[in-house]
């Protein structure tokens, strides 16, 4: 993944699984969220200035809460290039849940609520890690967010109450089951979202500290 | 301990039977469980915890009394009895009306205050009750509602069933058939509420609760059932009052309450059903195995100990062996020419839902009162009648269509005069008349007397206007085939011109730039996405976005820029209509900001339905230009296009009676000279309908019954309305006036049929 505010990319450590710690893999400990870059001119505006306006389009009446389940309708989920540009990133037919995550966070901003970034690993096996890591490496992209059988995945944390934050994975284009009883396949291991100030966050029976991971589960 | 358990229905849309079965297995291993059913063909009765079947013969063959008798003898001999039919279960507590120690159902009391769809019980749960309304109303209201709710509505039987009815013609046809299977008119119909659906199930014994459970819905079957879920506890907040409403209804047995869960996360309370839900079993794997809890309580037994194998459940699909004694029935041949099998639903509740209206039981007491005399006539406006009374009858050809004068010059007035109050110094309201609606000269002309602007979408419309007294700067031209005919193209500059394609786009810019063509707006009609229509320029991809704004670009900069957008309120409903406004700005807005041209003039169309528009929140209206204020500053002229609703109100069609053929079961058939050549909108909204009186000359509004007016032409469905109720002595020669016909079905009415 690719920040442009850190101009980082693919930091990728060779490390033991270490099981005590919230994050099951040291690679994304301090892996900063994704960001969607603007080249300063007309071409993004228009790009930038689509999404927006047809995010309102698609809401249908419905609660400015309501997930945009539609990125996952114009985008497939799958690899992109980093870093990535608006005017690039519409022309695509596959996004990655970095650009996914990054363009959900700014559509909640602009209906008025307010959304954090989100970063979550995954579990799940090495049939269906080493499946994604031969599409990813075909499109020469990078493959830092697959370890073995977990993976690093992005989202956005949606102030939902005081206190309190729902998880949307638009890359799914689900709202992330907080009632979840364990690791396992497709399981969530971890959790982080940026807020910026370290406060607490409710997410069903779980507690979130903002900008530190937050063990969920257990890795089976 | 011997337990009956009904309603073992386990196909796509299953009953509890099977899962209370599985529940008391676990919880006692050594009872008698013996499955009751209407039916062999429902395969719970194969499943291998039930020691014993009850097999009855189907409801409608029944003798309900010696039914009766033989399951009172059963509980007075100490059995128990679960039932897993809301039907049955109303029928038990109509048969035991002080209710019985054994029967693990709720008292008659109870089911009246759980009834569909007030669920008046809910007091006190943190749960709001979606907006609803009976189908007793006239049609004319009912459209009203399916409107003002986006066409988001469901409608629902009595006891099950509910069909979504996105447009008027499906919702004809879905009353129809619910009111044919469920023996009932009495349905309503329900607002959508968009969400996650959640339950919580219950068992009492006697007022008591013995326990709840929360469940959300992980996965569904195509009809929205559950097909897996997650379960826990009830938060303290609702289960609290859930159990002084338990104990306030005396309630016993199963329960539960379906709700949706908004984004927002407020509950909305859609049924309370009066028995155990299918996934009763998948709360037992949760750890919380409420059928035994029950037992438990009536029996004083202990129950096994309940054991939690996982907070989630899910279903899988099972072959098991058929007992020996109980063989597969035979499956019917298809009925000759037809596809399928043609079964009746195996668990045969609309039999006995038949069975107790004809019975009169006490639960339906009163249920089909109103609906039966066809519920209250639609309102008809004083300004109809006085119309009608100008009118001579006897020089009327019918079918013809009469001329609302009155109504149609009240029409314009009003929406002039709104127009006028909610124009500020800054931005000017003004109407424009769609010449489409109806191109009579006379609503043209009152049009213009009004200080409507005339827009039409062919250059012949244009010509009509001129014709009677427009000005060519009064005129807006719109639409994809504009430009027809031709050499109908006026001489003077238009009012504005509405480009519909990139390329009509392309070609206005290059007759601007050649002078073949002059106009003070110019500009482009949008479609928003998510909005199924062939007008305008699409926005629904960033390619066309980026060609819109270059093309916008290239603009006269002598005109003034405008964008147009015209979407049916009436289709798609009021208050998404709205949103489509607000969307329409912000995209608007984008277009302003990326193309650099100001948006002076914004046409905004249209299709409302009269009442929608002319008794609409004038707030609405005066708020929508505040916000085209905020967000478009520049835009100094907002044309408003009301489109049929100042025609569809100023024309009714006269027809007479022909003939009246009485059939069997008070069915009627009267044929009229009109036909759906005259009314080519009669499926897509209610007409309101006059009959006058052959003695009095009186009016006569006419309810909605059992007879079907149909047409003149030999045509099969040449049936002009299929629900309504002639007034007791109509005969052959009687004039009925069909309301509401100026719009569409005048401007697109056909000769047909006359020689």
């Amino acid at each position: 993944m690719y920040s442009a505010a850190d101009n980082r990319l693919d930091l990728i450590v060779d490390e033991p699984q270490i099981l005590d710690r919230p994050c099951p893999s040291t690679r994304w400990e301090q892996f900063p969220y994704s960001s969607i870059a603007h080249h300063g001119e007309a071409c993004c505006d228009v790009a930038r200035e689509w999404v927006m306006s047809y995010d309102f389009a698609q809401l249908n009446g419905a609660d400015a809460a309501s997930g945009p389940r539609w990125l996952r309708q114009k985008w497939k989920w799958g690899p992109s290039p980093w870093p990535i540009h608006w005017c690039e990133a519409v022309e695509r037919d596959t996004l990655d849940c970095g650009a996914l995550g990054c363009m959900a966070r700014e559509l909640f901003a602009e209906r008025g609520l307010q959304s954090f970034p989100a970063q979550f690993v995954q579990q799940y096996d090495e049939g269906a890690t080493s499946q994604w890591f031969g599409k990813w490496d075909a499109e020469q992209v990078s493959t830092h967010w697959i370890d073995e059988d977990v993976i690093y995945h992005e989202a956005c944390a949606l102030v939902s109450g005081d206190g309190e934050v729902k998880l949307f994975d638009p890359s799914a284009g689900w709202w992330v089951n907080s009632r979840q009883a364990g690791g396992g396949y497709g399981g969530l291991l971890a959790v982080r979202l940026f807020d910026g100030d370290g406060r607490a966050w409710r997410w069903g029976r779980h507690t979130l500290r903002g900008d530190e991971w937050t063990k969920i589960a257990e890795r089976p | 301990m011997k337990i009956y358990v009904s309603g073992l229905y386990s196909g796509g849309n299953p009953q509890p039977g099977v899962g209370i079965v599985r529940s008391l297995r676990q919880g006692y291993p050594n009872a008698t469980l013996t499955g009751v059913e209407y039916s062999n063909r429902v395969s719970g009765i194969h499943w291998q915890d039930l020691d014993d079947l009850w097999i009855q013969r189907p409801w409608d063959e029944l003798d309900l009394e010696s039914y009766g008798a033989k399951v009172k003898a059963l509980l007075d001999g100490g059995a128990y009895w679960i039932s897993g039919s809301d039907l049955e279960a109303m029928w038990l507590a109509d048969l035991f009306p002080d209710g019985h120690r054994n029967l693990l159902a709720p008292p008659m009391a109870a089911f009246k205050r759980i009834a569909k769809p007030g669920v008046e019980a809910h007091e006190g749960l943190p749960v709001a009750i979606p907006t609803h309304i009976s189908t007793d109303v006239s049609d004319w209201d009912l459209h009203a509602f399916c409107r003002r709710h986006n066409w988001r509505v469901w409608l629902k039987g009595p006891y099950y069933d509910a069909a979504r009815t996105p447009s008027w013609d499906v919702f004809e046809a879905a009353r129809a058939a619910l009111s044919k299977v469920w023996s009932t008119q009495k349905l309503f119909l329900q607002a959508h509420v968009g969400g996650y659906e959640e339950s919580v199930m219950l068992s009492a014994y006697r007022g008591e609760l013995l326990g709840a459970v929360s469940m959300r819905k992980r996965d569904i079957t195509p009809e929205g059932k559950t097909w897996a879920g997650d379960v826990c506890d009830v938060p303290g907040d609702f289960l609290d009052p859930l159990r002084r409403i338990v104990r306030d209804l005396n309630w016993t047995g199963g329960g539960e309450l379906e709700m949706v869960r908004d984004p927002k996360g407020q509950l909305w309370l859609l049924e309370w059903n009066p028995r155990f839900p299918a996934w009763v079993h998948g709360a037992t794997i949760a750890g919380t195995n409420l059928p035994a809890r029950l037992v438990q309580e009536a029996s004083g037994i202990l129950a096994r100990p309940e054991r939690a194998d996982s907070e989630e459940f899910t279903r899988v699909v099972l072959e098991v062996p058929v007992r020996a004694d109980y063989p597969l029935p035979p499956l019917p041949e298809p009925f000759a020419g037809a596809i399928g099998h043609s079964m009746k639903h195996p668990s045969g509740l609309p039999a006995l839902a038949e069975q107790l209206h004809k019975n009169g039981r006490a639960m339906m007491d009163g249920e089909d009162e109103a609906a039966d005399s066809g519920g209250a006539p639609a309102a008809v406006p004083e300004s109809f009648l006085a119309d009608l009374a100008g009118v001579d009858f006897e020089q009327v050809q019918t079918p013809e269509f009469l001329f609302f004068e009155k109504t149609a010059e009240g029409l314009f007035r009003q929406a002039s005069e709104r127009a006028h109050r909610i124009s500020t110094n800054e931005t000017q309201v003004v109407n424009a008349y769609s010449i489409k609606t109806n191109p009579d000269p006379r609503l043209i002309a009152l049009a213009r007397k009004h200080g409507f602007l005339a827009e039409g979408i062919s250059l012949a419309e244009i010509q009509a206007a001129l014709a009677v007294g427009f000005r060519t700067d009064e005129c807006i031209l719109n639409g994809p085939g504009k430009w027809w005919p031709r050499d109908m193209l006026p001489d003077g500059p238009l009012h504005a011109v509405f480009c519909d394609s990139i390329a009509d786009l392309e070609r206005t810019v290059e007759a601007m730039a050649a002078g073949d063509l002059a106009a003070h707006h110019v500009g482009v009609r949008i479609r928003t996405p998510n909005v199924t229509s062939r007008f305008g320029i699409p926005l629904d991809s960033p390619k066309t976005f980026r060609k819109l704004i270059d093309g916008v670009k290239r603009l006269p900069q002598d005109s003034k820029f405008g964008i147009h957008f015209h979407m049916a309120s009436s289709h798609i409903g009021v208050a998404q209509w709205w949103h489509l406004f607000e969307s329409i700005l912000k995209w608007c807005r984008s277009i302003e900001t990326l193309s650099g041209r100001s948006i002076e003039i914004l046409d905004m169309g249209g299709g409302w339905f009269p009442d929608d528009w002319h008794d609409g929140e004038e707030g609405d209206f005066a708020r929508a230009v505040d916000t085209v204020r905020a967000l478009l500053p520049n835009v100094r002229q907002i044309v408003s296009e009301p489109g049929k609703a100042m025609a569809q109100p100023s024309m009714a069609l006269a027809m007479r009676v022909l003939e009246i053929q009485q059939h069997e079961e008070d069915h009627v058939e009267a044929v009229v000279d009109a036909s759906i050549a005259e009314l080519p909108m009669h499926f897509f909204y209610p007409h309101r309908m006059l009959r006058r009186c052959g003695e009095t000359g009186a009016w006569q509004p006419l309810r909605r019954g059992k007879t079907h007016l149909m047409g003149r032409l030999c045509m099969e469905h040449d049936v002009v309305a299929a629900n309504v109720q002639l007034p007791e002595g109509t005969r052959a020669g009687d004039l009925i006036i069909f309301c509401d016909a100026g719009g569409y079905d005048r401007s697109m009415s056909y000769v047909f049929g006359r020689g």
